[in-house]
This record gives C-alpha cells, structure tokens and sequence, in this order.
C-alpha cells in the first residue's frame, strides 16, 4: 500500500508542479509576443513584466457582476481556467512523459479543452447581453471547425507513433529517431493555423482592440471584470503556451529529457524554451504580415487547416 | 537531418502552398506563395546537386530561384499594380468545395505515383506523389479561376511540378534543354502578361468568362 500512495504523490507532485510552471511562464509569452509585435512596428512595446502587471491589477480589484447574472456566469471563468490548468498534465514539457499521462491521451486534451470552451459560452450567454451572445455563437462557429482540425492533426503524429497517449507518443518519436514524411508538415500547417485561430491572433481575430464588428473572443468575454477577467486571460494565455507546448512535442521532440537527470533536464528546458520562442517568432510574424480577415472569411481560414489535416492523414496511408 | 528528409520536406512545403494557393483569395499572397514554392523547388535541386554530386543542378537551381521565385513574382506584383484591379481572386467555386476537390485530387495523384516502377516506396514516392498532386491541382486552379492573372499562377505551379519530377526522379536534363525551358516560361509570362492588359483594356476587367460575351 505505501509504495502505491508515494508513487501518487510522486505523480500529482509532478502534475502540480509542471501546471504551475506553465502557469507561471504563460503571461510572459503574451507579453513576449506583444512586444516583438510592437517592435516590428517601431514601437518599444510593454515591459516583459506587463502581463504579470496586469494580472495582479485585476486580482486586486473587485468582481463586478450583472444583477441578472446567475451562477453559470460566476462558474464560467473559473471552469474554463480549471479546464486549461488540467490540460497542461496531460502533456509532456520537459521530461518525455505527461505527469498524469495515465489518465488519458489526445482525446482527453481536446475534451479538457472543449469543456472549458463551452462552460465560458455559455456564460457568455448568461447574463443576455448582446455581445455575449454574438461572441459565444461566433466563437462556437470558429470552434466547431477548429476542433475536428486539431484532432486529425493530432491523430496524424499518434497514427505514426502507435499511440493515443502523448507520453508514449514522443517517447516512441525519440525512439524512431526523425524520419520525416509529408505528412508531417501538412499536420504542422494545419495545426499552426488552428493555434492561431484557437489563440485569437489576427487573421482569426485582434486581440488588441474590441471593434464590435470583429471581435470573438473579447466580445465573449465583455462582461466580465476584475477576478473573473484575470482568470479568463490567464487561462487564455496558459492554453497558448500549452498549444505551441504541443506543436513542440509533436513536430520537434529532439532535446527532450528521457530520464530526471539533471543535466538532462536543464538541457531540456533551454530546448523546450528555445523552440517555444521559435514558434512564438512565426506567430509574432504571422499577425504582423497578415490583415484580420472578415469574420465570413474565418471559416474558410480555418476550412483549409481542416483539408490540411485531413490530407496529412490520408497521405500516411498511400 | 538526412538529405532524404530535407527532400521530402521542399516537397511536402510544395504541396502546402499549393494547397494554400487553393484557399487563398488575396492576389499578392498567391504571388508570394508561387514564388515560396519556387524557391523551395530551388532549395530541392540545391539539396540533389550536393548529396548525389550533380553539380550541372546548382546551374537549374540558380536558374529556378532568380527566375521563378524572385524574376517572374516581381512581374506579376508589377502587373497588378500597373492595371490597379481588385485585387481578390474571385473563383467559380467557393474555397471550401476547391479545398475537398484538391483533397480528392492529392489522394489521386498520390495512388497513381504508386503505379511508376520508381514509386513504389521512399523518397521519389513522396516526389512523385507530391508532383502528380501538384499538376492536378494545377490544373484545376486554372479551370476554376476567373482572373487572367491566377490563371498564368495555375500555369506556373504545373510547370513546377513537372520540374520538380524532372529534377528529383528522373537522371536529369540537358543543360540546353532546361535552358530552353526557362526561357520558354519567362516568355510565356511576358506574353500572358501583355495579353492580360489586352484583356483588362477591351473590357475593363480582368474576368476570362466575359470573354465570351459580345461587345460591340
């Protein structure tokens, strides 16, 4: 019986501690992209602290709520940053192997993310304020395609690799060793476009401004303030890193630690920091040379990721 | 990385700005996609010239990337902006029915590539496959295009494809050859470019389906 009760708290140790990290680490890569972006256009841009300046000056005040509001409005934020932080154990960062790993694989992920999307939906709808409204069902629309995107582009790393769970999956990559097939960079095109659309970054939607017209994930969220808006952010920041994270893990494991060393792990984490801040580069570059598309437009956008996806995993058939 | 990967990696880059080409409606980013799919055709013979000591290919290489990737976009951008049209390609059919119909096609010309006796498995699988797709999708951009312009691209990507077996699968041609055949698509585009200014001249728009319209 004891070695069984360390080994779960050896287990969720690591899952809280790998949560936290990510946590932790999420608002400076907002913050990291904002100011590349700002320096692409001459501008000096926030401090790199900025994100963490704003977290805490949300934290402090007080939540203000619709009188109309019921507990599905309170409920929504913290479900959906509950849904992102759970998330984050299920996949691999430093070590080849995700801390809850035996709980579940891609399916969890994607679901784990699904819930919090629709607990924040549907408080959008709560209060019945028309921006909700119309952010919840634009980003339900956008969600709708992204989703089955996002799972054939994961199926088609797990389809090479044999396996459903990402521990084993990137363990079972390092093993191969990197044969590249085509279909790799397919599922690499179709997920980064499903990061962006998922992230809210411009092609999809302007994180920046809350124009009525075009805005998705700020209208969803319009209503909310103080606590309840810091958590909503967090929680979006933390889902941003967790995607490129993922992106990481599946295209790129090379650097990974396979075993708790310690040279190992520091190794990792300039790896996995490095390839983070690469992806993050493309997305900077990609916001700064594209123009935000018409909203009827996204869901072409985010058809072709769903084409490229499922093409990647044809091709691995033929 | 092995030379093999790096191939199939130029090739599989190919096949995506095909494919995006597909969905994409801004005339510039099809430009910039056809002249990236160029420049990786380069990369690819680059790649061959090196690992299997061809170095009459550094000559298709050079050629393929100061012509196609940088000559012939610059060009076209020029083309654009000379004639000032609206610069959205407009298609007969919406991008998401294009999108499956490549998709259908990709799966095609992926299946047939396992009919060449080279085909059959490794890296010229995935180059056949890639340039089969390729031509097909090609092709089909330039039956569903409106817009002169996208047209000539669907041209240009189909004279990719070709290339790019003639360069990874086949022994490679002669010198004389390829540089006929350079000079046969920069021409190509020269003429298409006078005739689409013809074209927007006569009837004020750059749309081939008005071209079967009667004006007096």
């Amino acid at each position: 019986v004891i070695p069984m009760s360390l080994d779960v708290l050896r287990t969720s140790g690591l899952a809280v501690l790998q949560a936290a990290g990510l946590l932790a680490l999420a608002p400076l890569l907002k913050t990291v992209i904002k100011k590349m972006k700002a320096r692409l256009q001459n501008r000096q841009g926030p401090p790199l602290l900025q994100g963490y300046y704003d977290l805490a000056k949300l934290l402090r005040k007080e939540p203000v709520r619709s009188e109309t509001a019921s507990w599905v409005f309170v409920a929504g934020p913290r479900v959906y940053f509950g849904a992102a932080l759970a998330a984050t154990t299920l996949v691999p960062v430093l070590v080849a192997a995700a801390p809850l790993e035996m709980a579940g694989g891609i399916l969890l992920l994607v679901g784990t993310l699904a819930l919090g999307r629709f607990a924040l939906a549907t408080a959008a709808l709560d209060t019945g304020s028309a921006f909700g409204g119309m952010g919840a069902s634009r980003d339900m629309t956008i969600a709708a395609l992204a989703e089955p995107a996002l799972m054939l582009g994961l199926f088609t790393s797990a389809l090479a690799a044999g396996s459903l769970n990402l521990g084993s999956l990137v363990r079972t990559l390092l093993q191969h060793g990197v044969t590249f097939h085509p279909s790799d960079l397919l599922a690499f095109a179709g997920l980064f476009i499903i990061v962006i659309a998922e992230t809210g970054r411009i092609p999809v939607d302007n994180p920046a401004t809350h124009l009525e017209l075009t805005m998705i994930h700020e209208a969803m969220v319009l209503e909310y303030a103080g606590p309840d808006l810091a958590l909503v952010e967090w929680a979006s920041a933390l889902k941003e890193l967790l995607y490129l994270t993922l992106l990481v893990d599946l295209f790129m494991p090379a650097g990974i630690a396979t075993s708790a060393a310690p040279v190992g792990l520091v190794v990792a984490l300039v790896a996995w920091a490095g390839k983070v801040f690469l992806l993050a580069i493309a997305v900077t570059l990609t916001e700064s040379t594209n123009a935000k598309l018409r909203l009827f437009r996204v869901p072409e956008l985010v058809s072709i990721s769903l084409g490229l996806a499922f093409l990647a995993l044809a091709i691995r058939f033929l | 990385m092995a030379t093999s990967d790096l191939l199939i990696l130029c090739a599989a880059g190919m096949l995506v700005s095909a494919y995006l080409m597909v969905g994409q409606k801004a005339l510039i980013m099809a430009i910039r996609l056809y002249g990236f799919q160029s420049l990786l055709l380069g990369a690819l013979a680059a790649t061959i010239a090196v690992s299997a000591s061809r170095p009459e290919l550094f000559v298709t290489a050079a050629i393929t990337i100061v012509l196609k990737a940088m000559l012939i976009p610059w060009f076209l951008m020029r083309l654009i902006d000379r004639i000032g049209i609206h610069r959205e390609i407009e298609p007969f059919l919406n991008v998401p029915t294009s999108l499956l119909i490549c998709l259908g096609l990709t799966v095609v010309g992926y299946r047939v590539s396992t009919g060449f006796p080279e085909g059959g498995q490794g890296v010229s699988h995935h180059l056949i496959g890639v340039a089969l797709s390729m031509l097909l999708i090609g092709l089909f951009l330039m039956v569903t295009r409106k817009k002169a312009i996208t047209q000539i691209l669907a041209l240009l990507t189909v004279e990719n494809a070709v290339f790019l077996v003639a360069i990874g699968v086949t022994p490679g041609m002669p010198l004389v050859v390829e540089l006929g055949i350079a000079f046969d698509v920069i021409v190509a585009v020269l003429l298409l470019g006078v005739l689409v200014r013809r074209i927007v001249d006569r009837f004020e728009s750059m749309d081939v389906s008005r071209l079967s319209k009667l004006k007096g």
